[in-house]
């Protein structure tokens, strides 16, 4: 069933692109800021590099199986039991941080932009748009992200260009004061929300695109790109707001963009650049719930996954309102489970696939 | 040719549930609060705010015996409960975003400010572009309720008079939201805020205020308030505010004056200004080196002097020199002396040149700035000395 999707080398870039940034461009700074305080941009390059290792990784696991998905490959190394269940630990992570990114952006418009509004509203009419591009399949959503990408980054451009004259650079010193340790675990909270949910990208790596041999570039320099704009947001954050304020507003990127006042004219502009993130977030939880429906097909042998995209998004706004009883858990979440919920999902369980996948290759020759 | 009908149809009927925003609040609902004083109330707040009385302020339709804006009071034990309540007297919900100016009376600037601040900062319509101020032997309720002439709202009129000051006057300070919050837990500088006075008592509060052509009643900034950690600690004058403004960097245009060699005074208008402020550590003891850079023309003259000698400018900027390193050790010895609080973020810039050290600094951090060693080296250059040369004060005496 595979075989027929096909998008671009082009195309996958941009959605890695989209990808990293995701939801990891409205946190970020705030929890960077937390961990590292005013080096909080150094632990964002950091945590960039570690993200690109990984990548790698996940670059040569894909490429020990070209052309299968990584529901594929599972039941061809652990056999079909053990195969599919481990699949179903990495469908099920997909599942549920589709649920939380829906609602990150439900709980940033009830707390930012209306805060009167159920956050119901707000998921379900980003859901409908989720099964939309879920029914119309792979190679739509991925021409969608090709489109949206000159947008995306013109107003990303616009707003940093503003930005700039608020920099004061006294915010970012001094700099290595805590030493490495806060900047370690900065570089860690970095790679655990932008890098390691790419794992998730194995599902449509590399069997999806249509030159698997250029697909592993892409990988990499959509993680790249992804990261630097997240890193340039990092560090506008902390020397505008300054590392203090950063970390104690819930949307820091939000408050910068409120910083934004060219000559008392152009002014009070935060809610356009808020849609850099509902680009992001709509391609982030478009590829997660895709990835847990084609696995989903994969593991249970269904032709095809669109009959269940409908019922899959009913339910995932359900959970959206479950998933986090409240903003607390949300933070506390964050902050304490999901570091080593990431790090199971992101990288022991491919580290596993990989030695025994390698294992087995050898012993067959 | 029934499907496509079909769904013709079907986008047709989906314009509708599109045509609202569920949180829609017209302008004729809100009550557009430009300025909002709080004070201390026996239990909690009192909170007071201006809000705008649109009819009054557009354009050739006003009526004219009506003010321009109206005050709504309301206490709470929060803030937050406090401008719900104001419904109760209001027909209109306050709306923040538009806010200008947020005045503290000086009763509860004394107790602290940390505590009501904290709703401003968690709200979502307030934003963080507006001044904070504090009212200087008044309550912030009285600062609010004076008429201004020019601007017909006052809260406006404190805006601008305190950013147009700062441009070419240099002794009050602006202050945000976020500039304040980040002073109050910065442990190397303590806050300043601007301080405004209510002169003419009652008077100022009817429109009669502003039919005359020197109305009685009016608002006028007056120095700084010097606080300690989030607490009005006392008060600098005209002279010593601008001493700060020169040392925090924050002149960009101001006149000053200048004594002739022979009695009589000059008037210059300094056109730049930059200081930079370093620290470093000295046999491991903080120390701080203040550089200023200016230029001035020469505004007016009044005594003889020949301006058309180079000598006679090199004397004028050596104590054009010494009087701005006057000025900025005056108010920092005013500050050492009676407030005991750095309000200069001196401690923040030996933060950070020297963060080890700063460790230990930051522990008595105002008792060692009481006596810290600051050193003040000014370059005044005067670059232009007018449309004239020499003034003509000199030939009436021959």
């Amino acid at each position: 069933m595979t075989s027929n999707v096909k998008i671009s080398v082009r195309q996958f870039t941009v959605i890695v692109m989209f990808y990293t940034i995701g939801t990891t461009i409205l946190v970020i700074p705030s929890s960077l800021a937390a961990d590292a305080d005013q080096d909080a941009w150094i632990a964002a390059i950091l945590g960039w590099v570690l993200g690109l290792l990984i990548v790698g990784f996940y670059i040569r696991l894909g490429r020990l199986f070209p052309n299968m998905t990584l529901i594929e490959y599972n039941e061809k190394v652990f056999g079909k039991w053990l195969g599919k269940k481990i699949s179903l630990f990495f469908i099920f992570f997909s599942f549920i941080c589709a649920a939380t990114v829906l609602y990150y952006l439900g709980n940033f418009m009830t707390t930012q932009v209306m805060p009167e509004t159920p956050i119901e509203s707000f998921t379900i009419l980003f859901a409908g748009i989720v099964v939309m591009g879920l029914r119309l399949g792979l190679e739509v959503v991925a021409r969608t992200a090709e489109i949206l990408f000159p947008w995306f980054l013109l107003l990303f451009i616009v707003s940093t260009l503003f930005l700039i004259p608020e920099i004061e650079i006294q915010n970012i010193q001094p700099v290595f004061e805590f030493g490495i340790k806060p900047i370690m675990n900065g570089a860690l909270t970095f790679a655990s929300t932008a890098s390691l949910p790419l794992v998730i990208l194995l599902l449509v790596f590399p069997a999806f695109v249509n030159h698997p041999k250029d697909a592993g570039k892409a990988y990499f320099i959509g993680t790249l790109l992804g990261g630097l704009f997240v890193i340039i947001i990092t560090f506008l954050s902390i020397s505008i707001l300054g590392a203090d304020l950063s970390e104690r507003n819930m949307y820091p990127s939000y408050a910068l963009a409120k910083k934004i006042d060219v000559g008392n004219f152009i002014q009070r502009v935060e809610i356009l650049i808020a849609g850099i993130w509902f680009m992001t977030i709509f391609f982030k939880t478009t590829i997660y719930s895709f990835s847990f429906l084609t696995g989903l097909a994969q593991i249970f042998g269904f032709r095809d996954y669109r009959p269940f995209a409908l019922p899959y998004g009913m339910i995932l706004v359900v959970y959206s309102l479950v998933v986090y009883p409240d903003v607390v858990y949300m933070m506390d979440f964050d902050s304490t489970i999901w570091i080593p919920y990431a790090l199971t999902i992101g990288l022991l369980l491919p580290l596993i696939i990989l030695s025994v996948g390698s294992l087995r290759k050898k012993i067959k020759k | 040719m029934a499907r496509k009908l079909f769904v013709f149809i079907s986008c047709l009927l989906l314009l509708f549930p599109l045509t609202g925003c569920w949180n829609r609040r017209e302008l004729n609902e809100l009550g557009i609060s430009v300025g909002i004083g709080i004070d201390k109330a026996e239990k909690g707040y009192r909170v007071s705010v201006q809000v705008v009385n649109p009819g009054e302020v557009t354009a050739g339709k006003t009526s004219g015996n009506r003010t321009p804006i109206t005050l709504y009071e309301a206490t709470g034990d929060t803030i937050f409960e406090a401008i719900r309540k104001i419904t109760t007297i209001s027909p209109r919900v306050i709306y923040l975003a538009h806010l200008r100016v947020l005045v503290i009376g000086e009763s509860l600037a004394r107790e602290g400010i940390e505590k009501p601040l904290d709703h401003f900062s968690r709200d979502h319509e307030v934003r963080t572009d507006f001044f904070i101020v504090i009212a200087k032997g008044s309550t912030a309720k009285d600062v609010l309720k004076v008429l201004t002439p020019i601007e017909k709202i006052p809260a406006n009129k404190l805006y601008l008079s305190l950013e147009t000051s700062q441009k070419v006057w240099a002794p009050t300070a602006t202050v945000t939201l976020d500039e304040l919050m980040t002073d109050i837990i910065s442990e190397g500088k303590s806050p300043v805020l601007s301080a405004v006075k209510v002169t003419g008592g009652v008077e100022g509060q009817s429109q009669k205020n502003v039919e005359k052509i020197d109305p009685s009643g009016r608002l006028k900034y007056t120095g700084l308030a010097v606080f300690r950690e989030d607490k009005l600690i006392g008060w600098l004058n005209e002279k010593e505010s601008k001493g700060y403004s020169y040392i925090r960097d924050k002149v960009r245009n101001t006149v000053g004056t200048l004594v002739c060699p022979e009695g009589g005074k000059i008037g210059v208008e300094v056109t730049r200004s930059k200081t930079q402020v370093t620290g470093k550590m000295n046999n491991g003891k903080p120390q701080i080196n203040i550089e200023i850079r200016m230029e001035e023309n020469i505004g007016e003259v009044e005594c003889q002097i020949d301006l058309t000698k180079r000598k006679t400018i090199e004397d004028l900027e050596k104590s054009a020199e010494q009087k701005v390193a006057a000025i900025m050790l005056g108010t920092i010895h005013k500050v050492q002396k009676s407030f005991k609080v750095d309000i200069f973020g001196f401690g923040e810039e030996i933060h950070r040149v020297d963060p080890t050290a700063w460790k230990t600094l930051k522990q008595n951090w105002d008792e060692q700035f009481t006596h810290l060693d600051i050193n003040v080296k000014a370059d005044v250059q005067i670059r232009r000395i007018g449309t004239v040369s020499n003034s003509f004060h000199k030939k009436e005496e021959e």
